[in-house]
């Protein structure tokens, strides 16, 4: 049981790193940003590229990967996602899900098709609780909480958070200040790819690295999203942590519906709390 | 001061404005009234900038600024308060005001003193998260935040709509304060204010502009504006 709950907590921290630049992006921008599955899957090749085709050691290869990120994902924001500021919902879904089936093409003209195999940087194990935790489980936890108060820092003690903040409750308002929301719109889509290349970087050694495994987890991620609320930081965290834990007490019993329950928890909150999402 | 000549605005195919004109003086406080649904608000986000007018202009100072957008206008002087009384619910009133004092590089102490000195007990609530404010408190909070920096032009849509009567005399206290300071076009449905404080009152119905009253020496003329209430 213990190791279920370990478990849990580690789907719980891939899920938050991922889901809270889509949370961040559907509060401020109000786009459904499919996109994102794409660069969190070219960093997670732009990581391997590194460390296995460079032999260079995982956290250069990580820093690395996160820094080519940031370029990428904000070409994609000033070019495609800045057009569909206030458009319907459903051209937004189409114009990212475009972005993210072509980048997965891309993927595989570079790399190829086939899966890439990562194995666990750090090797080493913690027994906690009569269990043995691999240590590098046990720092992906760890860093999403990290984040969490890092995130929470940031929103809470400087003005370009505050002003995120504000633009997520009314953007036209932050605009009739002065104040060019665009710019700081960039700075979340680009934060938020940023996030989602680093659980990309921490999943990759735990999973299999293929052109579609953004979009594998992506579904899961809009869960997230929607369970904790659209431009909630908080909701977004205890959301994310919650239904990795419901994912693995669910594995542990009935390993096929995992996934399945999610989209259950997803469908109960839609029902019974519409308006907040 | 703003003139606005031959305004047309539309949503899609709907046409909401006709042909509008209108000018405001420097420190006049011009209120325009009219029926829900006449396009006041339509036509104060067309000054500010948060819709484009299909045909027309508007010109501040001798310059079109039809074209621009909020942000630029907000450098020229230009403050809007929208009528749905939207603050930044997740942030603390002080901080609602530290992003005006941000936005127009003015120090965080000289507009506390400037939003204090028209509303005092502004101080009480200063930590209070904005999204738990009362309807009259949100207003005051975006009045005060609207004075932040050097503003000309106030553009307030339905400052009083849905106010207790208590907060209505503040707020028209408020606004009274800043006659002759800044010029303002306000949308207000409440005559006995639009009364106590206009210089001039233009009157909107249906998307076009049927009237305008000079306040002073047209009493009986402002009497006669219930009925297109």
């Amino acid at each position: 049981m213990h190791y279920t709950i370990f478990y849990g907590l580690t789907i719980g921290a891939i899920l938050y790193f991922i889901s809270i630049g889509l949370s961040l992006t559907f509060g401020t921008m109000r786009v459904i940003n499919f996109a994102h599955t794409i660069t969190y899957t070219i960093g997670v090749y732009i990581l391997i590229t590194f460390v296995i085709f460079f032999k260079w050691s995982f956290p250069v290869g990580a820093v690395l990967a996160i820094l080519a990120i940031i370029p990428i994902a904000y070409v994609i924001e000033r070019f495609i996602i800045r057009r569909l500021y206030g458009d319907s919902l459903d051209y937004t879904f189409i114009a990212t899900f475009a972005v993210a089936l072509i980048g997965v093409d891309l993927i595989k003209w570079i790399w190829g098709p086939a899966p890439y195999p990562l194995s666990d940087p750090i090797g080493k194990y913690l027994i906690l609780f009569d269990v043995s935790l691999p240590i590098y489980r046990v720092l992906m936890v760890i860093s999403a909480i990290l984040l969490f108060i890092l995130l929470h820092l940031f929103f809470k003690m400087t003005i370009v958070g505050k002003i995120i903040i504000a633009a997520l409750d009314d953007k036209d308002g932050v605009r009739c200040l002065g104040i060019n929301v665009d710019k700081y719109f960039s700075l979340v889509f680009v934060m938020g790819s940023a996030l989602a290349v680093l659980g990309g970087i921490f999943y990759a050694p735990i999973s299999s690295i293929h052109p579609y495994m953004g979009l594998a987890i992506l579904l899961l991620c809009f869960a997230v999203v929607i369970v904790g609320g659209m431009g909630n930081l908080k909701g977004t965290f205890l959301s994310a942590f919650a239904l990795g834990m419901l994912m693995a007490l669910t594995a542990r019993y009935w390993p096929q519906g995992a996934e399945t329950m999610v989209f259950i928890a997803m469908a109960v909150v839609l029902i019974f709390r519409p308006i907040d999402i | 001061m703003l003139e606005i000549r031959n305004l047309d605005v539309s949503y899609g195919y709907a046409k909401v404005l006709h042909d509008v004109s209108l000018n405001i003086k420097t420190g006049e406080m011009v209120f325009l009234i009219g029926r829900n649904g006449a396009g006041k608000t339509t036509l104060l986000k067309t000054i500010i900038g948060l819709l484009q007018p299909q045909k027309g202009s508007i010109v501040y100072a001798g310059k079109e600024i039809s074209n621009l957008s909020p942000e630029r206008l907000y450098l020229q002087g230009f403050r809007y308060v929208g009528q749905e009384k939207k603050v930044f619910g997740n942030l603390t009133v002080q901080e609602n005001i530290e992003i005006a004092a941000f936005a127009s590089g003015e120090p965080m102490d000289v507009s506390l003193k400037k939003i204090t000195s028209i509303y005092p007990k502004i101080k009480d609530f200063l930590k209070t998260k904005a999204g738990q404010l009362s309807g009259g408190q949100r207003q005051i909070l975006l009045v005060g935040r609207a004075l932040v920096g050097e503003p000309k032009l106030l553009l307030i849509d339905e400052p009083t709509q849905g106010l207790a009567a208590i907060v209505i005399e503040e707020i028209i206290h408020i606004l009274d304060s800043l006659k002759k300071q800044v010029s303002a076009l306000i949308v207000e449905q409440n005559l006995s204010l639009v009364k106590q404080l206009s210089d001039r009152i233009f009157l909107l119905k249906e998307g076009k502009m049927v009237r305008e009253i000079i306040s002073k020496s047209e009493e009986s003329g402002i009497q006669d504006l219930e009925g297109y209430l």
